[in-house]
């Protein structure tokens, strides 16, 4: 996996892809963690799409088989989206914007 | 802790909640704006953020519109509560909201309306709860809120114009659409199209779509179904199948796409729950996209004072919604003595005018789309049907078997609907398997009784709570 130096000094979680659309107008970065690693994200985009942004699909696991689940509705209907933010469980990341130094835990599956 | 008071509660900020409110508003009546969600305007107005180089903020002109109505709103000083949830409705016109996921107070209005407009429906099919199935309104929101896409090239599956407008919207932030796959054929149903005439500001809509999608060279097909989508831990296969007039799968003529992100989509229905929980009548109807709430002329529901406007009353897109909001503010404005006789009947009489034209495009496209019996009856069994409590197409067939043929019983026996969601997302879909599981309309059948809170509330939030 390859890491790309985003400046500022901290190391960004491997950005697989970055999808924000370039021809946006965008406020200077911020930082966010996803389980304890530094990834920048914009103002105004919500957690999902920061999360969506970096290549994450997977979000939670389901409660009942334990099987990797991710975003599915996008606008708060269908709860697949639900990280712990800053300490606080089942969290909608789809309703939810970022916000500098937000701690988000999502579950990360063992590598296989 | 009952205040802000307001004449007029306004659940749903989309294009019905905004025009009721400025036209109230303008009568100088003082109306509160409540939604869930961040930004005022609803799931069709969504805020784009700004683009470089270009001022551009909706192209098109219902867009345009709704956009002039949200600046309405904001210029006339209409109270707006963003982020925040109704988690009940109560005899008396009380309202139970949570604010920003923390606070929780009640509010109360001598009139509300129900503005909450509809949700997206699925076809389910083996591998939907894989990491990177998501729904087209999900690529949309990404887009168009956040300027994120959902993949670099994406695969669109399903049924209904919607798809288009995904796909539209894909091309036009710079991603790529491998195709846009079509349950119905280009000339199904074609004696449908005798009901609708005035429609040209729509159908150009569509054309436009339409044109910017075959131009782009995205491959359209037809009559072509999501069969399964595979993957380990997440998505990275899509199987489909071409399917003959009757919905049939003609063997041999599958295709397999290798793709991490498939857009789904099946129409739309009706958000009836809060009616449901205000004790409001609702119906199904099949022309009006399934479940809706039930409504004399004037909007107002069987519940004297709970009005309600746009989707919830029938799926028929934007069209409609601004013009049943103006509606239900006239017929407020008339019970408040604001109007005048002679004044209120000649505008409601061209109002809902152009409201039976609405209804019949709507009807339109939601029997074109509507989900055949035949698709629900082959769902294979290991399909996962409530994707929050896991239950499977397999474990319906049995309890349905066994006698479980309500939806009532079915959340008893199965615990459908009783996960995160609340049957937002299973609910309908149950209801159209259990009707197509029993061979029988759902007309006939008692939706679940809704119960606050709507939605999950923390105890927290709760705790603080005081009359």
């Amino acid at each position: 996996m390859t890491e790309k130096k985003e400046g500022k000094g901290f190391k960004p979680v491997p950005a697989t892809e970055n999808l924000r659309v370039a021809s946006i107008k965008r406020q200077p970065a911020i930082q966010i963690r996803v389980n304890g690693r530094p990834l920048e994200a914009t103002p105004g985009e919500t957690v999902l799409a920061a999360l969506t942004a970096a290549g994450f699909r997977v979000l939670k696991k389901s409660n009942v088989s334990g099987e990797a689940r991710g975003a599915f509705c996008g606008m708060g209907v269908c709860y697949e989206c639900l990280v712990t933010i800053n300490g606080v469980p089942k969290q909608r990341s789809c309703m939810t914007e970022v916000q500098d130094n937000m701690e988000i835990q999502i579950y990360e599956p063992a590598q296989s | 802790m009952s205040q802000p008071k307001a004449d007029v509660l306004i659940i749903g900020n989309g294009f019905a909640g905004i025009v009721a409110a400025n036209r109230l508003a303008d009568a100088g009546v003082h109306a509160v704006l409540l939604d869930e969600n961040i930004h005022i305007g609803g799931q069709l107005l969504r805020q784009v953020p700004e683009r470089l180089g270009r001022a551009v903020r909706h192209d098109d002109y219902v867009k345009k519109t709704g956009q002039r109505f949200i600046d309405a709103v904001k210029a006339k000083k209409i109270t707006v509560l963003n982020r925040t949830r109704v988690l009940g409705i109560y005899p008396g016109h009380e309202v139970l909201v949570e604010e920003n996921e923390k606070k929780i107070r009640t509010l109360k209005a001598e009139r509300i309306i129900l503005a909450t407009g509809g949700r997206e429906k699925f076809l389910p099919f083996p591998g939907w709860t894989l990491p990177g199935v998501i729904s087209g309104g999900a690529v949309q929101v990404l887009i168009k809120s956040s300027g994120v896409l959902p993949a670099r090239e994406i695969l669109i599956g399903g049924s209904g114009l919607f798809l288009f407008s995904v796909a539209y919207e894909c091309l036009q932030a710079g991603g790529r659409v491998r195709a846009v796959l079509e349950r119905t054929g280009v000339f199904d149903k074609l004696p449908l199209l005798a009901q609708l005439p005035r429609q040209l500001p729509k159908l150009s809509e569509g054309a436009r779509f339409l044109s910017r999608i075959l131009f782009s060279g995205v491959p359209l097909r037809f009559r072509t179904r999501v069969l399964e989508a595979r993957g380990r831990g997440r998505l990275e296969q899509v199987v489909t199948a071409k399917v003959d007039g009757s919905g049939k799968i003609i063997p041999g003529r599958g295709k397999t796409y290798e793709i991490p992100l498939l857009a789904v989509s099946n129409g739309f229905a009706a958000n009836v729950e809060l009616a449901q929980m205000a004790g409001c009548d609702i119906r199904f109807l099949d022309e009006r996209g399934g479940w809706v709430a039930a409504t004399g002329d004037d909007l107002e529901t069987s519940v004297p004072g709970i009005y309600a406007a746009g989707e919830i009353t029938g799926i028929a897109g934007a069209l409609k919604s601004i013009n049943e909001g103006e509606i239900a503010a006239l017929a407020i404005l008339h019970k408040m003595g604001k109007t005048g006789e002679a004044d209120f009947h000649s505008l409601l009489k061209k109002l809902l005018a152009a409201r039976r034209r609405h209804l019949q495009f709507g009807k339109y496209f939601n029997l074109l789309y509507k989900i055949p019996t035949a698709d629900y009856l082959a769902i294979p069994d290991e399909t996962l049907i409530c994707r929050c409590e896991d239950v499977t197409m397999g474990e319906l067939r049995k309890a349905v078997a066994n006698g479980y043929d309500t939806p009532a019983t079915l959340k008893i026996a199965l615990r459908t609907a009783m996960g995160d969601c609340q049957g937002r997302t299973c609910g309908p879909i149950v209801y159209d398997i259990l009707a197509a599981l029993t061979d029988r309309s759902q007309a006939g059948m008692t939706p679940l009784v809704v119960r606050p809170p709507v939605k999950p509330v923390a105890i927290d939030s709760l705790a603080g709570y005081s009359e």
